[in-house]
């Protein structure tokens, strides 16, 4: 274990984690003053400290806030049922191939390019489907794919899943890796087809990666900027609204109400997620140590 | 009456890039036989078991079980059962959850399920665990959940991936016991694979020795102990000594064969052989008679070689001895008893009965 020498201080012990708790308070601060800020009547800057809980209130009266909101949860629920199967195949195609390294690569490359760059491209990409297929309806006279790649939710959801798949990817591999294929095989062997053998056995084991990735698509629905700012068309996302508050009026007290809510819903989930991978690997751990030492 | 065939594999090859794993191998296991497949790893043995489960598919050849060709049928629709090297126990099912998955899959009835389940867990010894989830169960208790699992189903045939190769020297002499009980119990065929020469002796109706993708020999546990025909199966089959040297001379009853500096004498069981052909012979390390050379019987007979003890180790069952010979080689010479006298660095006769030396021709 990382921080543990039977051999080493007390104090040296203590030191260390008081190391890392402070490393990650600093990291949390700006989120803690956030919700620090949401809470004063007076708002950001002021001289006095007025507990209320005026600007929760008033943030669900915010139309556009509650609409970018909405946006942001329409694009993450249509990108979940797209970006985790794939992230699923991917995983599985990982497990299965001898091309490890090119796998991981292919995948992971929307990571190494920077967003800005990614989503203009994107951008310039769709308005060139469209011309094409502008041009294909005018010879044809078909009008069906018009206008598909028109700036809107698809393109946004498209950019998203290019953002997420890696993350998707990464969190159902590192779950995939402790199960062992032998029990697919072992489930094949029973009589299940392939496909209750990965709904029955395989999934149920890696069913906790498969939920992270679902909460990791849901925060970074929320925390993406650039690509669907780039890419989505007519309609508000959370950040969006934030980031035009702060840079035509600054934040508004409503902002950062809204930003601790947001904050707060992503702590609770990373935190349940953390608890629950850390309880599977413990039991992952025990069955492990069985299978290696059976008589024991 | 001739038992009928069970499984006929017939010029079965399989490659990986340029690695035969397979090489033409035939093979015939009959109904109701224990049927080992033996030999080191990296030989093949479990290609061949997963080709007849149907976990690989094959470049070429064919498998048949009862009579049926099954190479275009996935595990599933084949009528045999795995036992996993490693278990393979589902982590998230509980005993009989595990027992009964296969039946489920047919769904069938809960209530016939749940006797079906019942009386396998004590067929195999279960009894009391059925609630128990796979990680609160020993390595022999989960080995025992693995084969209750297979045997479920009543396949004709059940197909065995080194079983016992995590289990403690113990536990694996317990359970190869318990899987011979069991296969006469059940009654169909058990295809058995293992690297241990002991567990496929105790177990095995016939053994068939596979090494380099290739079939080298199939016998009873005795033919394969006690005359195995190849060289390759004499040294991996028991403590072998191997000799490799020039027929010097024969008649029809005897054989003599010249290895550097010394000649061995042993009886001719209808060898082809001519003067000076190269050859190998073995004999098995308790088959060697072990004596200290004293000024008294200092005489050598033609059965006889002469050596130095290197080293002499007590291994439980029998005191094993160490001999180097004239021309540096090394036998080992197996005694139950510990010869009260004899030292390390004395030197001593070795002598056998003329039939304990095999010849192997090269």
């Amino acid at each position: 274990m990382l921080l543990r020498d039977d051999f080493q201080p007390r104090w040296k012990l203590a030191l260390k984690w008081g190391w890392l708790s402070f490393a990650v308070f600093i990291l949390m601060a700006p989120v803690f003053y956030t919700m620090y800020i949401s809470f004063n009547e007076l708002g950001f800057g002021a001289k006095y400290y007025i507990f209320t809980f005026q600007w929760y209130e008033s943030v669900f009266s915010d139309k556009q806030l509650i609409g970018s909101l909405g946006w942001t949860m329409l694009l993450a629920i249509i990108t979940l049922p797209i970006v985790i199967p794939f992230g699923l195949l991917s995983a599985k195609l990982y497990k299965q191939s001898q091309h490890k390294v090119g796998i991981v690569f292919v995948l992971l490359s929307p990571l190494f390019v920077p967003a800005d760059i990614l989503g203009s491209a994107l951008l310039v990409f769709f308005k060139n489907l469209n011309k094409f297929f502008t041009l294909i309806s005018e010879y044809t006279g078909i009008y069906v794919l018009e206008s598909w790649f028109d700036l809107g939710i698809m393109t946004a959801v498209i950019g998203l899943i290019v953002y997420t798949l890696p993350y998707v990817f990464v969190v159902i591999m590192i779950t995939m890796a402790r199960y062992k294929v032998e029990q697919t095989e072992a489930a094949r062997d029973l009589g299940a087809s392939a496909w209750r053998a990965f709904w029955e056995i395989e999934f149920p084991q890696i069913r906790a990666g498969v939920f992270s990735a679902c909460a990791f698509v849901v925060i970074l629905t929320f925390n993406e900027y650039t690509r669907t700012s780039l890419l989505k068309g007519g309609f508000d996302t959370f950040t969006s609204v934030l980031i035009s508050q702060m840079l035509n009026t600054g934040m508004s007290e409503e902002s950062y109400a809204m930003a601790s809510i947001v904050s707060l819903v992503a702590i609770i989930i990373v935190s349940i997620i953390l608890i629950v991978t850390a309880i599977k690997t413990e039991e992952l751990e025990k069955i492990t140590r069985v299978v290696k030492e059976p008589n024991k | 009456m001739a038992k009928t065939n069970a499984i006929e594999v017939k010029n079965l090859v399989k490659t990986y890039g340029n690695v035969y794993a397979l090489k033409n191998v035939d093979l015939n296991i009959a109904d109701g036989e224990y049927f080992v497949l033996l030999g080191p790893s990296g030989g093949g043995k479990t290609t061949l078991l997963r080709s007849i489960g149907g976990f690989i598919r094959p470049d070429s050849g064919s498998v048949n079980i009862k009579g049926q060709n099954v190479d275009d049928l996935p595990p599933d629709r084949r009528p045999t059962s795995m036992v996993f090297q490693g278990f393979a126990l589902f982590p998230h099912m509980n005993v009989s959850q595990n027992i009964g998955y296969g039946l489920k899959l047919k769904s069938i009835d809960k209530n016939i399920i749940e006797n079906k389940v019942n009386k396998m867990t004590d067929l195999v010894g279960l009894k009391g665990l059925s609630n128990r989830m796979p990680h609160e169960l020993s390595g022999g208790q989960q080995q025992r959940v693995q084969l209750a699992r297979a045997l479920i189903l009543e396949n004709d045939v059940l197909l065995l991936d080194e079983p016992l190769s995590a289990l403690d020297a113990q536990l694996r002499k317990d359970m190869c016991i318990e899987l011979k009980r069991l296969q006469k119990t059940v009654g169909i065929s058990f295809v058995h694979v293992t690297h241990n020469q002991e567990e496929a002796m105790s177990v095995a109706d016939r053994i068939a020795i596979i090494a380099d993708g290739e079939m080298v020999e199939q016998g009873t546990p005795k033919e394969i102990y006690s005359n195995p025909k190849n060289k390759f199966t004499a040294e991996f089959i028991g403590e072998k000594n191997i000799f490799e040297g020039k027929i010097k001379d024969f008649n029809k009853t005897k054989v003599v064969v010249d290895i550097d500096n010394d000649n061995i004498e042993f009886a001719n069981n209808n060898y082809k052989v001519k003067k000076n052909q190269k050859v190998s012979l073995s004999i098995k390390s308790e088959s060697i008679q072990i004596k200290k050379i004293s000024k008294t019987n200092s005489k050598i007979l033609n059965n006889q070689i002469v050596g130095k003890i290197s080293e002499i180790t007590f291994l439980g069952q029998f005191v094993r001895y160490l001999v180097v010979l004239n021309n540096k080689q090394e036998i080992q010479v197996r005694s139950y008893e510990e010869i009260v006298n004899l030292k390390v660095h004395d030197t001593v006769s070795l002598s056998w009965k003329l039939e304990d030396f095999l010849l192997h021709q090269n």
